[in-house]
């Protein structure tokens, strides 16, 4: 099987990374959405 | 339910079944009927890997939730994206050049037929028992909106899913998935935005938000750690990673989502998109749940939102007085909430004597039905869509819970017929049969397991929480599972037997956890496979090698 690159970002690593970092800022958001609420 | 919702209702799920049907016209070989001939395309596989997830407990059950506990189930999801980044790095290609109809034919190619056995019938006790819960939560929808009883119900749905599951194949159920996602996607916009159009006007979106934070519902983070705290950002990144790794990469119902796949890549796109609209998805559901809270802050819900619970606890000697207190405490946190900003103290002790009031309601409940735990947090939602949504729109979200829950129980069936075929019938009792013996065979498994879910699920009604139910019984199996993948994929030196004995004794560490109450379940998962990989690579050491 022909490991492809994907179709956005370039290399596997960075779309991953990108994934990660994404989570990373959710969290974040997550988090100031609780505190500007309670 | 008027006459134009139920046009709603029936073409919309009518059209997207025939269409999945149509889709899958030619499923004529095992191939195609089990792996839809390794051809579909990521967007497909994506919304029905999330279809599959996103039950009619996700609505149900998630939004009651929201309204009870607020959004701290959230976090649940947080590990998931860290375990779609693993799996595509690992499970996907594995299982795609391994060329496998399940995950745990790999497992024989990577240790031995007694270690893929073992995992396939665990596989089928949990899947096998969650199955009846996935098909009882509709049932409660249809109950409500219908007057019919529960046991109608489930037929009802069973008998649908079996038919358009047993005909069409995997094929049939990922574009049914699909479109069924995208009505849920649209169902759950349409109840939210609509959630927040009936507020009173000098409520709003930002007033409801701040009367639903200070009841303490806007709790999507919470750093405290603890053991026996479900959901917390801890739990949610390590346990829940753990969870999704195992859900995603060791379960057939996942795993034959993505296994259709015409490529690595497409494979690959199909969980990252998981990976990205999973967390705002049930953000979404959760945030639902808080507007619904504060829907009720300023509209007297009744003291049960199960109706044959409060007609029955209405004809008890206590009710009068109940229902004069609970009167009372409404009308009290009614006024704190609209006086919120300037004394949020006296609203947030209206609001606890609220919940003491509802708590003796179903108090009363449970001695009135001699139902022991009652609990209406399934119910919540349903009551506020069936009395509240305009109509047209009260068909559209009743379509999209069914849709989820038809799309979950039909991947669910799909997946105990295959591994059913696959792992034992094609393995150990008929090996030798022509392709169309075990096509048959799939489609007979397929109803088997679909009547056997109906059977289960007039057992699961009285069960809490159905979606705290379903993820209960799944860290029970889930870390032995998931610990046998990571040694067969990141080891080389383990052999069969250790891999065997490893399983037993991460289920043992699972259920001694269990009982005497150490950990919360979360953790099952991550102690489980842990125990697996230790046992599995200390066994290594002293397991004979095998002659090559």
């Amino acid at each position: 099987m022909i490991d492809e690159p994907p179709p956005i970002l370039g290399t596997w690593l960075r779309l991953y990374t990108a994934v990660l970092v994404y989570l990373v800022v959710l969290i974040a958001l997550f988090y100031w959405f609780g505190q500007a609420w309670t | 339910m008027r006459f134009f919702d139920w046009v709603v209702l029936l073409l919309t799920l009518g059209g997207v079944i025939f269409y999945g049907l149509w889709r899958a016209r030619g499923s004529n070989t095992t191939d195609k009927y089990l792996r839809a001939g390794r051809t579909m395309p990521w967007y497909a596989m994506a919304l029905s890997i999330m279809a599959t997830q996103a039950s009619a407990i996700t609505f149900i059950s998630t939004t009651g939730q929201a309204y009870v506990d607020g959004m701290r189930f959230v976090q649940f999801y947080l590990g998931l994206p860290i375990a779609m980044v693993i799996l595509s790095v690992t499970a996907v290609p594995i299982f795609h050049r391994a060329n496998v109809y399940t995950a745990y034919e790999y497992l024989e190619q990577r240790f031995d037929s007694k270690v893929r056995l073992l995992v396939s019938i665990l596989f089928l006790i949990q899947r096998g028992l969650a199955v009846g819960l996935a098909l009882s939560a509709p049932a409660i929808v249809l109950t409500v909106i219908l007057g019919w009883s529960a046991e109608v119900t489930t037929v009802f749905m069973g008998v649908t899913v079996i038919i358009y599951t047993a005909m069409g194949g995997v094929k049939a159920i990922t574009w049914t998935d699909f479109y069924q996602m995208l009505i849920m996607m649209f169902g759950l916009a349409v109840a939210l935005v609509t959630a927040i159009w009936l507020l009173p006007t000098e409520v709003g979106f930002l007033g409801a938000l701040e009367v639903a934070g200070g009841a303490g519902k806007i709790n999507p983070i919470v750093t405290a750690f603890s053991w026996n705290d479900r959901y917390n950002l801890w739990s949610g990144i390590f346990g829940g990673m753990f969870l999704a790794l195992s859900y995603f990469g060791c379960d057939q119902s996942q795993v034959q989502r993505y296994l259709t796949g015409s490529s690595i890549t497409q494979s690959r796109l199909s969980l990252l998109f998981n990976a990205v609209a999973k967390l705002p998805m049930q953000f979404v559901i959760l945030l639902t749940g808080c507007i619904v809270f504060a829907f009720f802050t300023y509209n007297q819900p009744p003291l049960l939102f199960q109706k044959h619970a409060q007609s029955s606890i209405e004809k008890a000697a206590e009710y009068p007085e109940l229902k004069a207190r609970y009167d009372a405490a409404f009308a009290k946190r009614r006024a704190a909430a609209e006086n919120i900003s300037r004394d949020k103290t006296a609203y947030q002790e209206a609001a606890a004597e609220f919940e003491v009031v509802r708590k003796d309601g179903s108090l009363l409940a449970e001695r009135v039905l001699g139902e022991k735990g009652f609990n209406d947090t399934n119910y919540i939602f349903l009551n506020f869509v069936t009395t509240y949504l305009p109509v047209g729109l009260v068909g559209l979200v009743i379509s999209a819970i069914l849709g989820a829950a038809m799309s979950t129980i039909a991947g669910e069936i799909n997946s105990l017929a295959t591994v059913s075929i696959v792992d034992v019938y094609r393995r150990y009792l008929n090996k030798n049969a022509h392709d169309q013996h075990y096509l048959w065979a799939a489609r007979f498994a397929t109803a088997f397991w679909g009547i056997y879910a109906v059977v289960t699920a007039q057992f699961a009604r009285n069960m809490g929480s159905l979606v705290e139910a379903v993820n209960l019984l799944g860290s029970f199996f889930y870390g032995g599972i998931l610990g046998v993948f990571v040694l067969a994929m990141y080891t080389k030196r383990v052999g069969p037997w250790a891999a065997f004995i490893g399983v037993l004794a991460g289920e043992a560490a699972i259920f001694t956890l269990h009982f005497s109450g150490m950990a919360s379940f979360l953790w099952y998962n991550v102690i489980g496979c842990l125990v697996v990989i230790a046992v599995g690579l200390g066994l290594s050491f002293v397991e004979k090698k095998q002659p090559a």
